[in-house]
């Protein structure tokens, strides 16, 4: 804060223009690779679309008019959020413990464990669902283990079950490191604090811990759901073409069907989204500061 | 130096006395208490000692002395190896920190960012179940103590590192501990506000009675309000005394070093009682074997320096050398002279105020004091 108040009639002296030119180029690469993209998606979706993936000429409403109206996208939409939320907080419910332990491990297992915890992310995330079709399959190893306990295996592939397990796992790098930024800032002596004062482990952990990790636990949640609704790899082979979520849905619209302004409809949908979500993330955040 | 009673003290029984047996009951015990930590060398080992009701024990030593751990075995934070904690007679060492009742204030202060200034001071309460309606009084009345009411609903960050300490002090103290620790609470704060807490911590201790101990590496802040000083040195209490005592008569030639400036004279006894030091031949206070090779100390300002154009002090018994002036340093309340004394370079440290007179580098002059601030150490002891 005061360093802030330190810097700033600097910045007004000279360091405008610095601080200009050195934005610029972060600034042009963003307008051509992200807005214009974006704006030309907007506009292509208010086009129509002719058979075998032709584009009219003309503006219409009609892509826009269909889909609002179609319980089917709002299904799909509502049946997205649902997962996405349901993935975000199993992902949040696993990473948890995992973040918690290594931020508590001396700084040599500390480093070696987060390099361990996201050493996932090396490896695609096709690669990785397709180990999980190897392990939640009708002979694979999780129905094996559960059959030799004498249940009988519910079906776990090419269902909602299946997305959720595997992409749960997919996401929780992303979870622990989020988390782990947080618990950067939790100071042990404060436990301790805690714990003279007449505080039970549990209670500090209630009371101080999850209340002071808070803003990495948020952070993670948003970052889990966008990722979780932006996929379509593993919701695709997961579920096996019987698992329709919005990005499946506009891979579909764009790569089999053709139907680009029904696609290009669908991804400004997911856009909105995330916008929705980036608006809930920065309400919780104000609440939680 | 801080020997001297802090005037807002007065009143109270005299702190500088021994510790009377009997007089207040013994409240904190620690039994030949020791930590380990692997198979590295204890950090504390072998510590006991005994805290009256009500009474102040400063904790002083070099950074790594084991003075922390101490306090941190003592609140339950750190499990002790070996030795036993009691507290008013019952055996606390097995009990976890959240059951031992005791109240600590952090160096760091350690306040919960996410709570304001009167969750802070109630969590506490809270614990201990406290009814809601009695827990906001006794936390207005505990931010009274420490003049802190009108920033209840404050966050820590908002306030200021005395204000965040005295919030610290408020918490720990609200819960009436049987025991307050404070590990170096005044180490975050600047030289001035750290006289005024100090002497706000001691007012406040004395005023609820309560038995504490009090972590520091600073000797001016632990004489300043301890009624007694435990110097630690490597893991083990070296000493244990009032301030007075501590510094009058050090035990150790390392305790002697820690509490104030010291000369350091090196001799060997003579028979019939003096220390050859190079030429000369000092008294000293104590007697021992002749032929022993001694270190003799002798605290800066305890030496009088005179002109050596006046005749040489008449004062029987006492030791007078000749000296020529090094070097004058003015360090505002004093005058530190640096002294050639045949071989030895003494350190003498008059007061600017009382000082018949100032000497210039060159001068020739006596130096003067007395056998009885003449501390003599077996030499080698010192290491």
């Amino acid at each position: 804060m005061s360093a802030a108040l330190l810097t700033r009639p600097r910045a007004d002296w000279r360091g405008g223009t610095v601080l200009m030119a050195l934005l610029a180029p972060i600034l042009l690469v963003n307008v051509l690779t992200f807005l214009a993209p974006v704006i030309n998606l907007a506009m292509l979706s208010f086009r129509g679309s002719g058979p075998g993936g032709s584009i009219q000429e003309g503006l219409t409403t009609a892509t826009w008019t269909s889909l609002l109206t179609d319980s089917f996208y709002w299904e799909i939409l509502l049946g997205t959020v649902w997962t996405s939320l349901l993935i975000t907080f199993l992902t949040l419910l696993c990473s948890y413990p995992v973040a918690l332990w290594v931020s508590r491990l001396g700084a040599r297992w500390r480093n070696l464990m987060m390099v361990v915890c996201i050493s996932p992310l090396l490896v695609s995330a096709v690669v990785r669902t397709y180990g999980w079709m190897i392990l939640l399959g009708d002979q694979g190893f999780v129905p094996g283990v559960i059959r030799a306990m004498g249940m009988t295996p519910p079906r776990l592939l090419f269902n909602e079950t299946g997305v959720i397990i595997g992409l749960t796992e997919i996401l929780m790098p992303y979870m622990i490191l989020s988390l782990l930024a947080g618990f950067g800032k939790l100071d042990r002596t404060l436990e301790d604090a805690a714990g003279t004062l007449g505080a039970r482990p549990f209670t500090v952990f209630r009371r101080i811990v999850l209340p002071l990790s808070l803003p990495g636990l948020l952070l993670g949640c948003l970052l889990t759901f966008v990722l979780a609704v932006s996929s379509f790899i593993t919701p695709k082979l997961l579920g096996g073409g019987r698992v329709v979520l919005l990005a499946t849905e506009i891979y579909d619209q764009a790569i089999v069907t053709l139907n680009w302004p029904l696609a290009s409809a669908l991804s400004i949908l997911v856009l909105v989204v995330f916008g929705a979500a980036l608006a809930v993330y920065g309400q919780l955040s104000k609440l939680v500061d | 130096m801080a020997i001297a009673r802090a005037p807002h003290a007065a009143g109270e029984a005299p702190r500088d006395a021994a510790p009377a047996a009997g007089l207040n009951s013994v409240h904190l015990t620690l039994e030949a208490l020791e930590k380990r930590y692997g198979n590295l060398p204890p950090s504390v080992s072998a510590l006991s000692l005994q805290l009256r009701q009500g009474e102040l024990l400063g904790l002083l030593g070099p950074s790594g002395c084991g003075k922390t751990t101490t306090l941190r075995m003592i609140s339950g934070l750190v499990p002790v190896t070996a030795g036993r904690i009691l507290v008013a007679g019952r055996d606390v060492t097995a009990l976890p920190p959240y059951r031992r009742d005791m109240g600590v204030v952090f160096q760091a202060y350690a306040l919960f960012p996410h709570m304001t200034v009167a969750e802070n001071v109630a969590f506490g309460l809270e614990m201990r179940k406290v009814s809601r309606t009695e827990a906001k009084e006794r936390v207005m009345r505990a931010l009274g103590m420490v003049r802190l009411e009108a920033l209840a609903d404050r966050k820590p960050r908002e306030l200021s590192g005395g204000q965040q300490q005295r919030v610290a002090l408020a918490r720990a103290l609200v819960i009436e501990p049987s025991i307050l620790l404070l590990d170096e609470p005044l180490s975050n704060l600047d030289a001035k506000l750290r006289d005024e807490m100090r002497n706000e911590i001691r007012d406040i201790q004395q005023r609820l009675g309560i038995t504490a101990v009090f972590v520091t590496h600073d000797q001016v802040e632990a004489m300043a309000i301890c009624d007694r000083i435990g110097v630690m040195r490597a893991g083990r209490l070296e000493q244990i005394a009032t301030p007075l005592e501590m510094y009058e008569r050090p035990t150790t030639p390392f305790v002697a070093d820690f509490v104030g400036r010291m000369n350091h004279l090196r001799g060997t006894r003579l028979e019939g009682g003096g220390v050859r030091v190079g030429e000369a031949v000092l008294a000293t206070a104590g007697t021992s074997p002749a032929g022993e090779a001694l270190l003799l100390m002798v605290r800066p300002h305890r030496i009088q320096m005179t002109p050596a154009a006046t005749a040489q002090p008449e004062a029987a018994g006492r030791n007078v050398q000749p000296g020529t002036v090094r070097r004058v340093t003015f360090v505002g309340d004093a005058l530190h002279y640096e002294v050639a004394m045949g071989a030895e370079t003494m350190l003498v440290e008059s007061s600017t105020v009382s000082g018949p007179q100032s000497f210039a580098v060159g001068d020739a002059v006596f130096l003067a004091w007395s056998p009885d601030d003449t501390l003599t150490f077996p030499a080698g002891t010192e290491a």
